[in-house]
């Protein structure tokens, strides 16, 4: 089996000829591991980026450019090969340093956020900035916002988008899954208002909360709508990003959840199941335990990355769901960084369980931090590998 | 027009069940024009509602969206009442120095536990965020305060966490302190690595545990 095969075998509940093992790595942690020993045989260029996730999520990140720790690994990206659209504004705010002191600047961010964040730090992802004040703030700065999302911009596909080409770019990968991201209800509205006033939106003013929830469900249709008719199952995987939960649970209550966004989750899980597309991963940290009866309602059918510390677990969560969701990720990175008895013992009691009960892969319950020595990693690779 | 008690049970009820600050601060104006006096209406009003939200956050029947409504109604509320502070003694469960740890600037969690922690009755002094250990230090002399509440979203401040506490042994002050961690980077098994009295899962526990240092609890 291709790594492509193996990772569509386990997320349909097939028995692959060996278990996929993915991981994805905060590009800060690859450039400390260089600086512990690590020998990449091609370093062409390490630079610093905004990188702009879906267009919504603006932060600066080191890119090591010419170096693939997934190969060096010997796992696969969370991400294989995206199809590449644009869900972000168009056109973008333009980026400009709005303040600053001796310690921090003050940044407008593409999408009309200001981020505030240090001028220097040790670890720039790590000391991930405080966004100060954001572009939406109420019905009139939405409607202003609103154009900005317009699916019909001819600028959402890239300029090369010949339905033949792409087809067979599709067909003909195999170093990993072929992924469409977009960024869910609760996710894009925290985005464009900020936590705290998009959490309490639905009390103080619902019918904005409704507008906007509307309107990006006709934005992500119409953007995606070209690309999934044009490959189909061919994708093999939706990323739906939302992090809409905490330690303590959901940030919104299950009550809102219902009411305003399950409608138009159903209407894009609908549209995706029309199009042979049923692999729909949401990535939310925190403890989404509350809402996943919601999840299986919304026609969601993935998770990850099930993290440990809020309360996650992969093996109960089987229990309780069957085989509504595949699962991704729950290896409670707390314990793997410290390495022996503690990494083994928390791969030992759950590999092998959910490798048994199918439709599991392995991997850290979040991308690799920092905290990871470069020799801590490898024992981690070389311990999980015995049960692939 | 009701009594004064139905008139609490009334503000309690109306934050309590989230109907919104409109409602709320009419009933503090009725309050205010009955001349109730300011401490019953924070004590036996708004404090109450305010607790029955967090037991329902506990409980979990309310979310995060639920307790930062809660939190705008009651600053709403307070809003109306500040102007009338002048000359009244409210009692104190006790007293608190807060902040965001050095490298950390992130303050949600933070500005919900403060807002909880006065309702339910302590002088905070909340420091800010990427606070320096010596302004921790100096703030805990100054007020004498009986907690230092530590905040850090990442796992990477949160060692700055044992900075600060090992500077508490430093300045002989350990033993009349207790630290509280909060954040989603700590829990109590990183609090005891560290030397910490307690670590809370969120805003609300952390101020059940500080009532709890504070003796109010059985």
């Amino acid at each position: 089996m291709t790594p492509r095969e193996r990772i569509n075998a386990v997320i349909h509940f097939r028995k692959p000829d060996m278990l996929p093992w993915i991981e994805n790595f905060y590009d800060e942690t690859v450039v400390k591991w260089f600086r512990e020993g690590l020998h990449a045989d091609e370093i062409t260029v390490i630079e610093w980026v905004i990188s702009a996730r879906d267009g919504l999520l603006l932060l600066n990140w080191p890119a090591v450019l010419g170096f693939d720790p997934y190969s060096y690994f010997g796992c696969q990206n969370l991400f294989g090969c995206y199809v590449p659209i644009d869900v972000g504004p168009i056109p973008r705010f333009k980026r400009k340093i709005i303040r600053e002191n001796e310690h921090y600047v003050e940044m407008m961010t593409e999408t009309g956020a200001v981020a505030k964040r240090f001028k220097s730090a040790k670890y720039t992802w790590y000391n991930m900035p405080m966004f100060v004040s954001f572009p939406v703030k109420d019905k009139k700065t939405w409607e202003e916002y609103k154009k900005r999302l317009n699916p019909e911009d001819p600028r959402r596909y890239p300029k090369d988008w010949h339905r033949d080409d792409y087809i067979k770019v599709f067909e003909n990968y195999h170093a990993g899954n072929t992924v469409l991201t977009f960024t869910g209800f609760y996710g894009f509205g925290a985005q464009l208002m900020g936590i705290e006033n998009f959490n309490v939106l639905y009390y103080k003013d619902r019918e904005l909360m409704e507008d906007m929830a509307k309107h990006w469900e006709y934005f992500t249709i119409g953007t995606i709508k070209d690309a999934v008719e044009t490959l189909k199952d061919r994708i093999d995987m939706i990323y739906w990003w939302e992090d809409m939960a905490e330690k303590h649970g959901p940030c919104i209550s299950p009550k809102i959840f219902k009411e305003v966004f399950l409608p138009h989750y159903k209407n894009v899980t609908n549209f995706l199941k029309k199009n042979n597309i049923d692999r729909i991963l949401v990535d939310s940290d925190g403890n989404i335990n509350p809402i996943l009866d919601l999840f299986v309602e919304a026609g969601l059918t993935g998770l990850w990355p099930l993290e440990v510390g809020s309360g996650m677990n992969a093996i109960d969560i089987r229990k309780r769901y069957g085989n509504k969701f595949f699962l991704i990720g729950n290896l409670d990175k707390r314990e793997i960084v410290k390495g022996g008895e503690s990494m083994m013992r928390e791969i030992d009691s759950k590999v092998p369980v959910l490798k048994e009960l199918g439709g599991y892969i392995p991997c850290l319950d979040h991308l690799v931090p920092v905290e990871f020595t470069f020799e801590r990693f490898k024992e981690y690779c070389q311990y999980l590998k015995k049960y692939l | 027009m009701g009594s004064s008690e139905e008139l609490f049970e009334k503000i309690s009820l109306t934050l309590s069940s989230l109907e919104g600050s409109e409602k709320l601060k009419d009933l503090i104006h009725e309050a205010l024009a009955h001349k109730i006096q300011i401490t019953d209406i924070i004590e036996k009003g708004l404090r109450k509602g305010l607790e029955e939200v967090g037991k329902r956050y506990e409980a979990g029947e309310y979310f995060l969206s639920e307790l930062l409504f809660s939190a705008s109604m009651m600053n709403d509320a307070m809003d109306v009442l500040t102007p009338y502070f002048k000359g009244v003694e409210f009692k104190r469960k006790g007293t608190i120095v807060l902040g965001t740890v050095k490298g950390d600037i992130h303050d949600i969690g933070k500005n919900i536990f403060k807002m909880f922690a006065q309702a339910s009755g302590f002088e905070v002094h909340d420091l800010g965020v990427d606070v320096d250990t010596q302004k921790f230090i100096e703030k805990l002399k100054d007020t004498k305060a009986e907690i230092l509440a530590l905040s850090a979203l990442l796992t990477t401040t949160r060692n700055e966490m044992k900075v600060i506490i090992d500077a508490l042994v430093q300045n002989g002050i350990r033993d009349k302190v207790k630290v509280l961690l909060g954040g989603n980077a700590v829990d109590n098994k990183f609090a005891e690595e560290i030397g910490a009295d307690a670590a809370a899962g969120d805003a609300v526990e952390g101020v059940e545990i500080c009532k709890e240092w504070a003796g109010e609890k059985q």
